[in-house]
């Protein structure tokens, strides 16, 4: 195994996680580069396999569309997991907090006295034109005042090693269920290491939610439920685990009815009232007589019940504005305004392309520059300009121009890597991290941890799931790097 | 079978447990109060792990073995064969050579325990389906349900009496969610805790599940009932007019139905224990005498 390390080639210009630029094996790896060194590379692939094998039996899928055919397919896992000390993730979770709390603020005050566009701090026409500004949550008070009750805020590491913010998902952000599973696997495949790493717990994180959800009403025991799209969504299983371990029943816009501006979920001993909706499904099906009038996911009447107070939606609609990748740019400037403190964890730069000078210093350095969509996810129709024709440039240049305010771009950044076992070799794979966090009525809690995700293909710096993106387990350990 | 899978749960959720905490202290207990045995050694380490958990399930030494209990089981059945189902027999048969095949032990010295003990559970989860499905309603049926809830309820007396009541509060693991998760899952109860008491981990609602929950289909009280059940319907298909048995159980279920965590809190654990045992002593010697040991 020793011979693999040694067969290791880091990417250039990019921080490797494991090891340092002159290929020494940073210290919170030592233990875990013992391991490697003394564990024959045929017991690395039982682990892979093994792992495959525990995803599969568990029915830890995704379901990809292709033909309007969904294909059930298992999130690719690396059995090597992602080490970060407990300094470094101190910094993380306070950068987190930080976050969130602005972007609370935020919520609160766009849909109330909208103080930060009035001191122009933010330019009107990005919140007004937002698609995912709600007109309908304009002066309506959200119970205890939280909008982002769940967040998965997605960071990468730059070449010099720094944390940088790639994008808030404040809307309904997934992978929750990967990161338990992760370290089920992973607890199994290293019984002698993880204890002795004294790896902190992710394990609690459906409790963790569940306490933080019930601070949302004043009512010692109240219901709560979640709210799926249904058995074909790309994240069902996600929703099936967390109602499980929160020991609350999954429901489907058909199990839930409206009297009297209540909501109520069908039982078989008659009708029950839900105090806490936490939905999985966007705002636009949430209630087809405020939203998506074609949507039968949700219940006809929900926001009008939200509206008089009768139900807690969790997170609130309305709360995709924060994390559009236009408002994203301002969040450094919001934590100014809002908190008047220094933003802990740094954005990265970003050029909004409905102004002239940007964008025109953007379409100069196209190959240095990948150009989004505000309102994209997952990867999907993005730029990246190092990596394209020039038709395929001139082809989305086309299109931007069209609507350039609904576009921005940022300097293509080098992802670092972690050591990850593919075909047989010991190769380096960009990653980034997604934690999660939770805001109830007195506090933020961050899992420590999260998901790592992984580009599996060599070079490409893509880790979305739904564009052959896998994850490996992360770990925080109670030891920094420094010491 | 029924002590078989109490021992299978009960190593799958100590090896759980020690991974999530790296404590190994727990081994040295189960030993003791499992299997009769004062280990020699510390255990401080996985490896140490692996070899007790193969020792557990495959001793031919030890009576409490898995490999003997599933033997033992084996011979009953053989001397039954003209009343059990021969679905029923085949499957303890298999279960029975799986673990006496040659190297077996030394097979699984490699494997992950957890995969060890999920192969060796789905038997018992076999046995029980197989049981349900091709065994006659009659006495038999009723006769193997009394073994096995008589079992279930000793082990149930079990856990509250060795893993509750010796809970040390002062524990800083007690109050990490692995802990209760384990001991949860230990007795089968983590979903329906879950649904029920949501995440809001206590020992007092631990001790209500399983002693009072008659949904709970390892608490005391749902065992009782239905040792209620079968010996009505042995009485009804041979019958047998004896009251003392009835009387026992009923008493027994009564008492149970009207105990609350309060009442238990009253009484201190350790006397509602220690009580429901007195009473399954004497159903115990009951059922010899009413059913075996019949005096003409």
């Amino acid at each position: 195994m020793e011979k693999l390390i040694g067969q290791y080639h880091q990417y250039p210009n990019t921080w490797d996680e494991m090891f340092d630029a002159s290929g020494g094996v940073r210290s919170l790896y030592q233990e875990f580069s013992s391991f490697l060194n003394n564990i024959e590379f045929e017991n690395l692939n039982q682990m892979k396999d093994f792992s495959n094998q525990f995803f599969r039996n568990q029915g830890v899928t995704f379901t990809v569309y292709n033909d309007n055919k969904g294909v059930e397919r298992i999130f690719p896992f690396d059995v090597i997991p992602r080490i970060i000390g407990i300094k470094e993730w101190t910094f993380i979770e306070k950068g987190i907090v930080q976050r969130i709390k602005t972007l609370n603020l935020f919520l609160r005050d766009i849909y109330h006295e909208q103080f930060i566009i009035k001191d122009k701090i933010i330019p009107p026409q990005l919140v007004i034109n937002n698609r995912y500004f709600i007109r309908e949550m304009i002066n309506l008070s959200v119970p205890k005042n939280v909008y982002t009750h769940i967040s998965g805020v997605d960071l990468i590491r730059d070449k010099s090693g720094d944390f940088h913010v790639l994008e808030d998902n404040l809307r309904t952000p997934s992978g929750v269920s990967y990161m338990l599973e992760n370290r089920e696997i992973t607890r199994r495949l290293y019984p002698n290491l993880m204890p002795k790493h004294k790896v902190l717990a992710v394990d609690n994180y459906p409790q963790m939610l569940y306490k933080q959800l019930k601070t949302l009403v004043d009512k010692s025991d109240p219901e709560i439920v979640l709210l799926t799209p249904g058995l074909y969504n790309s994240a069902y299983y996600e929703h099936t685990t967390l109602a499980r371990l929160m020991g609350v029943e999954l429901v489907e816009g058909s199990d839930l009815v409206l009297d009297n501006h209540e909501v109520f979920m069908k039982t078989a001993s008659g009708l029950r009232k839900i105090d806490i909706i936490y939905r999985r499904i966007d705002d636009d099906f949430l209630d087809p007589l405020s939203f998506n009038s074609q949507s039968v996911l949700g219940l006809a009447g929900i926001m009008e019940s939200f509206r008089q107070g009768k139900v807690c939606i969790v997170n609130a609609p309305g709360t995709g504005i924060a994390d559009d990748k236009a408002i994203y740019a301002y969040v450094p400037k919001m934590i100014q305004y809002y908190l008047n403190q220094e933003p802990i964890l740094k954005n990265i730069q970003t050029y909004q392309m409905d102004h002239p000078d940007q964008k025109e210093y953007v379409v100069n350095n196209i190959e240095k520059m990948v150009i989004k969509k505000t309102d994209g996810s997952g990867g999907y129709g993005m730029l990246m300009g190092n990596n394209v024709s020039e038709k395929e440039i001139d082809d989305y240049l086309h299109q931007l121009n069209k609507n350039p305010k609904n576009y921005i771009a940022q300097p293509i950044l080098n992802l670092s890597t972690a050591p990850c076992i593919l075909d047989n070799e010991l190769v380096p794979r960009c990653v980034d991290l997604r934690p999660f966090a939770i805001s109830g009525a007195n506090k933020i809690e961050v899992c420590p941890g999260g998901l790592t995700r992984v580009a599996m293909r060599k070079g490409s710096l893509v880790v979305n799931s739904s564009q052959g993106g896998g994850s490996k387990d992360t770990w925080i350990i109670n030891k920094s790097e420094d010491a | 079978m029924e002590r078989s899978y109490g021992l299978l749960n009960l190593i799958k959720t100590t090896y759980n447990a020690t991974l999530d905490s790296g404590d190994y202290s727990d081994w040295s207990r189960i030993l003791t109060t499992y299997l009769g045995k004062t280990p020699e050694i510390e255990f401080r380490n996985h490896q140490d792990t692996i070899s007790t958990i193969l020792y557990i399930i495959f001793d031919d030494t030890n009576s409490n073995s898995v490999l003997n209990m599933i033997t033992k089981a084996r011979e009953n059945a053989r001397s039954v064969q003209e009343h059990i189902s021969r679905e029923l027999w085949l499957s303890v048969n298999k279960y029975y050579l799986h673990l006496s095949q040659d190297n077996i032990s030394a097979k699984y010295k490699k494997e992950d325990p957890i995969s060890i003990v999920n192969e060796l559970l789905q038997y018992n989860h076999i046995y029980y389906s197989v049981a349900d499905i091709s065994q006659e309603r009659g006495n038999a049926y009723c006769f193997m349900n009394l073994g096995k809830y008589l079992e279930r309820v000793v082990q149930s007396i079990d856990f509250l009496d060795v893993r509750i009541i010796n809970l040390d509060q002062n524990n800083e693991n007690l109050y990490e969610s692995y802990f209760f998760k384990n001991l949860l899952i230990s007795i089968g109860g983590y979903q329906l805790y879950l649904k029920t008491f949501k995440s809001i981990f206590s020992i007092e609602n631990i001790i209500e599940m399983i002693a009072i929950n008659e949904k709970f289909p390892r608490s005391i009280i749902y065992s009782v009932n239905k040792l209620n059940i079968h010996t009505q319907r042995l009485n009804n298909f041979n019958q047998i007019n004896d009251k003392k048995l009835i009387f026992l159980l009923g008493k027994l279920s009564s008492t149970l139905k009207y105990t609350t965590i309060e009442s238990i809190k009253i009484k201190g654990l350790e006397n509602f224990l220690k009580e429901i045992n007195v009473d399954l002593n004497k159903i115990s010697i009951s059922i010899d005498e009413t059913y075996f040991n019949q005096k003409y």
